[in-house]
């Protein structure tokens, strides 16, 4: 027999504080089913998961991140970007248009490719998308807005975030075809060449926080003590890793529309295209929050009157996507590496980096000890 | 022999051109230059002399088929008229834009515009019949301004003027140099009368003489088109200043 008396009392002892919305939410909680409803939505493990900076704030992210890279990058070129769909809003529902488009475009599964796989990894992607979100601290510090406290979380984060690419090989292989696997073998490559580096990054804010756990990562960067003034080296080495895991320029190697078409989902069309190109886009979140609770401490910022914990939330949001904002404008500044560029960058400059930031690390804990 | 080498660069160097990338992207983000013309809502401003649909004014014209004979695509096709006088028909499917039988025509019969976004609806309506050379074609116009761009010391700029372009220009048709056909050697004559059947305007005719047949050229009727020039069997018509 459930206790549902029990489960609703542990939701309201952990609920999110909204003090503007508070005469809102008393008479919501006191009828009978909606009560239910609302305690649970306002659950902060579901809160934080589902709705910010989680699975909605994600969704809307790649609604209008694409938009965002594609109006800036032609700024930057003097053109004007998407335009003609809703002109008065400068266009910013034209990836809902894409989105249409991709729903009534036929799917063609071509007779080489292994039919299972090649639906199923799309959509097996957003596993270990979202199962790091799972640990993602978006509060201040001494108030952590986190679905599962664990001791193990950055561990298991970088596990999860190592797990990607193994899709993209898996989606590269599924395709069986010549362009796809050349773009399969290049992401092979630049995945060594990044994973180290960024490993050994993520070891030296472990090292420097003196704890892996995302609570106490935000709790030691409190007031102006952001990761990236107690450790720029490392920040700057762990934003380049980011650039080259998310396969953006000048790291477009995999990807290369010129050399591979598109490399790895070159064979993809209609809505399992659409799913095959938002999948960069949920790598590109997923890191940016990373490196948001990292080196920009989290949730932290001036408290915006009224909104208690969603004023945490909106910091943490707007902190993610000027990440993500300088990450997507990279387009238009440099041009592509050639594969043997990229390795030696990965193999050389970013893991004497990402030693030396882990050097820095040891020393600056030896001196507060 | 130099040999070409990559550039070598330090650190230094390199962070520099890295900033120098980045601000660069960051002030056009901010400030951004533009030079898109937003096409129905707004034109681009074309020369006078810009080769675009062509007119044709059949007073002007005398038939001496020059059009066709040096267009390069054989776009051109003279059509008769039921007037008996020859008129070009033009088919856009061929044509090249190249405006050569604009600048040859002697008389200033057809005549450039700016006119460059006529649609079709099938390749056979391509093919433009002299009369419906003579009037514009009917454009819907959407435009509230026309662009130019301009170039000064380091980019590219666009400048935007409220109005409308006037499609079809006002540029007087050249006159030509007034030729007439002259016999250079009447002995020669054979008194055939092609050149009587080929003139249009009616300026050749033939005199019996002796049993032998002379022909005359009125000065006054005559175009200077050059037909009988060409197909003069013995060759001896000469196109001469009036």
């Amino acid at each position: 027999m459930i206790d549902i008396n029990a489960i609703i009392s542990t939701m309201m002892n952990n609920q999110v504080n909204i003090p503007l919305l508070q005469p809102l939410i008393e008479p919501l909680l006191g009828m009978p089913v909606i009560g239910y409803l609302i305690a649970f939505i306002l659950w902060k493990p579901f809160f934080v998961l589902i709705l910010i900076p989680g699975f909605a704030t994600m969704g809307i992210m790649l609604l209008i991140l694409p938009w965002i890279e594609r109006k800036m990058v032609a700024r930057m070129q003097w053109r004007v970007g998407p335009r003609e769909i809703s002109p008065r809003t400068r266009g910013i529902v034209q990836l809902l248009a894409d989105t249409l488009r991709f729903l009534f475009q036929e799917v063609i599964i071509h007779k080489d490719a292994h039919k299972l796989y090649f639906l199923q990894f799309p959509f097996l992607y957003f596993i270990p998308v979202l199962l790091p979100l799972l640990f993602i601290n978006a509060g201040t510090a001494g108030n952590p807005l986190v679905p599962i406290q664990t001791d193990y979380a950055l561990q298991i984060m970088v596990a999860l975030i190592s797990l990607m690419p193994v899709f993209i090989l898996g989606v590269g292989w599924a395709s069986n075809n010549r362009f796809a696997f050349i773009g399969t073998v290049r992401e092979a490559f630049l995945y060594f060449a990044y994973e180290i580096p960024f490993i050994v990054i993520v070891l030296a804010m472990i090292v420097l926080y003196g704890t892996s756990n995302t609570v106490g990562v935000v709790n030691a960067q409190s007031g102006v003590w952001w990761g990236i003034i107690q450790n720029p080296l490392a920040a700057l080495t762990f934003f380049i890793a980011m650039v080259m895991a998310t396969a953006r320029l000048p790291f477009e190697i995999p990807e290369a529309d010129q050399e591979v078409s598109f490399g790895p989902f070159v064979e993809y069309s209609g809505i399992a295209f659409g799913l095959a190109y938002v999948m960069g886009y949920e790598k590109m979140y997923v890191l940016s929050a990373m490196m948001t609770m990292l080196f920009l401490g989290g949730g932290s910022g001036p408290e915006i009157l009224g909104l208690g914990d969603l004023s945490c939330g909106i910091w943490f949001v707007l902190k993610t996507l000027i990440v993500l904002v300088i990450m997507v404008n990279l387009r238009g500044v440099y041009p592509r590496y050639r594969l043997d560029q990229g390795l030696r960058i990965g193999w050389g400059a970013m893991l004497i980096l990402a030693l030396v930031a882990l050097g820095w690390s040891i020393v600056v804990m030896g001196v507060r000890l | 022999m130099k040999k070409v080498a990559t550039p070598e660069y330090d650190i230094k160097d390199k962070l520099k051109y890295h900033v120098s990338a980045l601000s660069t992207a960051a002030k056009e983000v901010v400030l951004p230059l533009n030079i898109t013309t937003h096409y129905p809502r707004e034109r681009k401003k074309m020369p006078d002399c810009f080769r675009g649909y062509i007119l044709f004014d059949p007073e002007r014209c005398i038939s001496c088929f020059e059009c066709s004979f040096v267009c390069p695509a054989n776009a051109i096709w003279m059509k008769e008229a039921p007037s008996g006088r020859y008129y070009p028909t033009l088919d856009y499917g061929k044509c090249i834009f190249c405006h050569f039988c604009v600048d040859t025509c002697p008389g200033g019969a057809l005549k450039q515009t700016k006119i460059h976004d006529v649609a079709y609806k099938d390749m056979d309506e391509m093919f433009t019949l002299t009369e419906e050379m003579i009037e514009p074609p009917e454009i819907i116009r959407e435009d509230e301004g026309y662009v130019e761009y301009e170039i000064d010391k380091e980019d590219l700029s666009l400048k935007r003027t409220k109005g409308i372009d006037k499609l079809i220009v006002d540029v007087a048709p050249s006159q030509g140099v007034p030729m007439v056909s002259l016999c250079v050697e009447p002995e020669s004559c054979l008194g055939c009368g092609i050149c009587e059947g080929m003139c249009e305007s009616g300026a050749v005719s033939s005199l019996k003489e002796d049993g032998m047949v002379r022909m005359k050229i009125d000065v006054d009727k005559c175009t200077g088109c050059g037909l009988c020039v060409k197909e003069c069997s013995m060759q001896i018509l000469r196109l001469v200043r009036k």
